[in-house]
């Protein structure tokens, strides 16, 4: 019977694959900008699922929330472990073009509109790094370099824009 | 006055930690300090709930199928024997399978907070040489099928039936994949049949049944259960 219990499992494991693989792949691509790490990251990302799932329950995460968070965070940590990072990793994607689609639905609407909202209150540069670090893993270095601003500036900005975050997402 | 004497301190800390934009060294250091201190851990998961909307604008991409057969080497069943219940996975399943519905803008779905139903089947044939499981996904009509053990022997093909409820045939659901997992969307109209109907899998030729109705060998039928 464990031996049921367990394919059981298996079948619901294939199934979570086939409805989010391709969300936290495109999330994994995106950070690392390479197919073939991304589909190292994306392999590790479901072995984590799969042996991490008890930590699930203790973030309070919705299950969208939690996956997008462990690919991210998957993908941001092989991003850091490149050797020598290339100075300028132009990504394919442009930010400003990429509106939120009707896959935008993904996460509940009301958490959507929230973050969207005090984004939209920050001044447009700023929401643009905030957006950069967390889609694309950008380091302080690398937003510093990208709006040509002292790398002290660029600390003192973001946290500047994290704290107006706040302010607005509590409120 | 130190870092950890102002609340907005650590929660600027928090958001810099979930956004990755610690050296190395101070990522350490907070990671120690989260270890043992649950308030911190609270404001990392507060900052990780509001940023993972932007999320959204990633656009989607197949990962190439060799990934998945990966993965589900790797946890196989005999590695699986763990003492973690399924209640998260399919809970998970659930909420992660309505998510996929709401990329093509079901959003209203997923807001109704009623969505973790699972069912499941087993068909196994008398002598038990073919085993199959399949799993349905409400929310995306879907019905996943993981063939266990045994397959449809060369030129031949594995049909999957559904015989709703008081109907006096069955419909056929779609044709299997020679092995591994198939993923069948129930047409809209049949699907509210499925969680009270019979399904089964008859051996049929290539291409399926030429007729619209099982020809060959009903091999397993099952009904679903609630999981």
């Amino acid at each position: 019977m464990i031996a049921q219990t367990a394919l059981r499992d298996h079948a619901a494991f294939s199934a979570l694959y086939d409805a989010t693989s391709g969300k936290l792949f495109g999330i994994c691509l995106r950070v690392l900008n390479n197919r073939s790490e991304a589909e190292d990251v994306l392999q590790e990302v479901y072995l984590r699922i799969w042996h991490k799932a008890d930590s699930y329950a203790v973030t309070g995460h919705s299950p969208m929330t939690w996956l997008i968070t462990v690919a991210r965070n998957l993908a941001i940590d092989r991003l850091r472990t490149r050797k020598a990072p290339s100075k300028d990793i132009e990504t394919v994607f442009d930010v400003e073009d990429a509106r939120p689609g009707p896959e935008a639905e993904a996460i509940a609407s009301s958490e959507r509109a929230q973050i969207e909202t005090c984004m939209a209150e920050l001044e447009p540069d700023r929401a643009d790094a905030v957006r950069r670090a967390y889609l694309d893993g950008e380091t302080y270095k690398d937003l510093a370099a990208r709006y040509e601003v002292p790398l002290n500036t660029m600390r003192t900005w973001l946290r500047r824009s994290l704290q107006k975050l706040k302010e607005c997402l509590t409120r | 006055m130190s870092a950890t004497d102002d609340p907005f301190d650590d929660d600027a800390r928090a958001a810099e930690y979930v956004l990755h934009l610690m050296d190395a060294d101070d990522r350490l250091r907070f990671e120690d300090r989260l270890r043992d201190d649950a308030r911190l851990r609270k404001l990392v998961h507060a900052w990780e709930a509001h940023f993972a909307p932007l999320a959204d604008q990633v656009e989607p991409v197949t990962p190439p199928e060799r990934i998945k057969a990966a993965v589900l080497n790797s946890v196989s069943p005999t590695a699986s024997k763990r003492t973690w219940g399924r209640a998260w996975l399919l809970g998970l399943l659930g909420l992660a399978a309505a998510a996929a519905v709401a990329f093509v803008a079901l959003g209203p779905v997923l807001r109704s907070p009623d969505l973790t139903p699972q069912f499941q089947a087993e068909l196994a044939s008398a002598d038990g040489e073919l085993m199959l499981i399949a799993g349905v996904i409400p929310p995306t009509h879907e019905i996943v099928i993981e063939q266990v053990a045994g397959a449809a022997p060369e030129g031949r093909v594995l049909e999957l039936w559904l015989i709703a409820e008081g109907a006096d045939a069955p419909v056929s659901l779609g044709l299997l994949e020679a092995d591994g997992s198939t993923r069948i969307r129930v047409p809209d109209e049949i699907a509210p049949g499925v969680r009270t109907g019979t399904i089964a899998v008859s051996l049929e030729p290539l291409g399926g049944s030429p007729t619209g109705a099982p020809t060959g060998p009903v091999l397993a039928t099952g009904t679903f259960t609630d999981l």
